[in-house]
């Protein structure tokens, strides 16, 4: 089991640990969103991604994901009862980052801009948002990041 | 990918005349958006199947209840995805056997349709990771095994001959709790045992 995105290649993550994880804090989580009328990974950031824009674009949703939003969920996540499943989340995330290193180092970031225009779109409707209702949003919204991983995982 | 929204009558209201009104919304968009057809009906299901089509999108539904000059509040459902919700239908199960051994064929179910002239589309194509949970009942032995395959054709050997055997299969993709649908019980009796037919 790895996931091969683009020139990174990750073993050692269970896919299918993420999503239990995920679905045990799902209705929990979306339900306290209530700005439905704002995705924050809109379809045109994530269709149609190159294997070369993947690698940049995996490492910086997840960099974001781990310092803006897991970083300061910890005690919203015990208020919701969901700390356990909400820390799998982390530490998977924390694993797979770290893990992500390209088979040849420039190799990394060559579909580097083009990425960086989808990560933007992101983190721009991110920041147009209340922090807090932001991370909520965020967070709800893993089911669409691990859908879009889901395709660059192998087993 | 056949979405249907189902709810129940409110309490407290037996004998009036209740007719109920559905709207739906697309996550990240605008506005709620109405159902023609599902407006001041009677029945309590709405079938949102083509305004939920595009499955890579989410989804919010809504139905308020009326009755003589006063309506209820809206009762509005959690984010549907249906991508990672739709109930996975069974494969198409075709066998065929000889002394020893039966051949399964798989075929996997299609995508629901708006109307038959469509063309159809696999669910194979939409979930390339879908795979097979094979149970197989030895009706001699009261015994049931099953596997998991990937592949569409899979050959059981080693049986017993002239053993009646049934087999029921489910459609399954990694991934997130979907609800499956096993597939009816098709049974086929393996061929005697032609050496000890010549004895």
């Amino acid at each position: 089991q790895e996931f091969q995105f683009g020139p990174c290649r990750v073993e050692g993550i269970t896919l299918q640990e993420l999503w239990d994880a995920f679905w045990a804090i799902k209705d929990i989580v979306q339900a306290k969103d209530n700005i439905t009328s704002v995705r924050l990974l809109r379809k045109e950031i994530l269709q149609n991604v190159s294997d070369a824009e993947s690698c940049y674009l995996i490492h910086a949703l997840l960099k974001f994901y781990l310092n803006t939003i897991f970083k300061n969920y910890h005690d919203k996540a015990a208020d919701f009862r969901v700390r356990k499943s909400f820390s799998t989340l982390a530490n998977n995330f924390v694993v797979l980052l770290s893990k992500l290193q390209p088979s040849q180092e420039n190799k990394r970031f060559s579909g580097h801009d083009s990425a960086r225009r989808r990560f933007l779109l992101f983190q721009r409707a991110f920041k147009q948002l209340d922090i807090e209702a932001a991370q909520t949003k965020a967070l709800g919204e893993v089911d669409i990041l691990l859908t879009w991983m889901e395709k660059f995982y192998h087993l | 990918m056949k979405n249907v929204l189902q709810w129940s009558p409110p309490e407290g209201l037996q004998g009036a005349e209740l007719t109920y009104t559905v709207q739906y919304f697309i996550y990240g968009q605008k506005k709620w958006l109405n159902k023609s057809e599902c407006r001041n009906i009677s029945r309590t299901c709405c079938d949102l199947s083509v305004e939920t089509s595009d499955y890579e999108h989410q989804y919010y539904a809504k139905v308020k209840a009326i009755w003589e000059t006063n309506c209820s509040k809206w009762a509005e459902t959690g984010r549907f995805y249906p991508f990672l919700e739709t109930q996975i239908g069974p494969p198409e199960v075709a066998l065929s056997t000889d002394e020893k051994s039966i051949s399964i064929v798989l075929t996997a179910p299609e995508k629901w349709k708006r109307n038959p002239e469509e063309s159809s589309i696999s669910m194979q194509q939409i979930y390339s990771n879908l795979k097979y949970n094979v149970s197989v009942y030895n009706a001699k032995s009261n015994k049931t095994w099953s596997q998991c395959v990937t592949n569409r054709t899979l050959v059981l050997s080693w049986l017993e001959p002239d053993t009646l055997y049934c087999v029921r299969v489910e459609s399954f993709v990694p991934g997130p709790p979907r609800l499956a649908r096993p597939s009816e019980k098709r049974c086929v009796r393996t061929r005697k045992d032609q050496t000890s037919a010549l004895k």
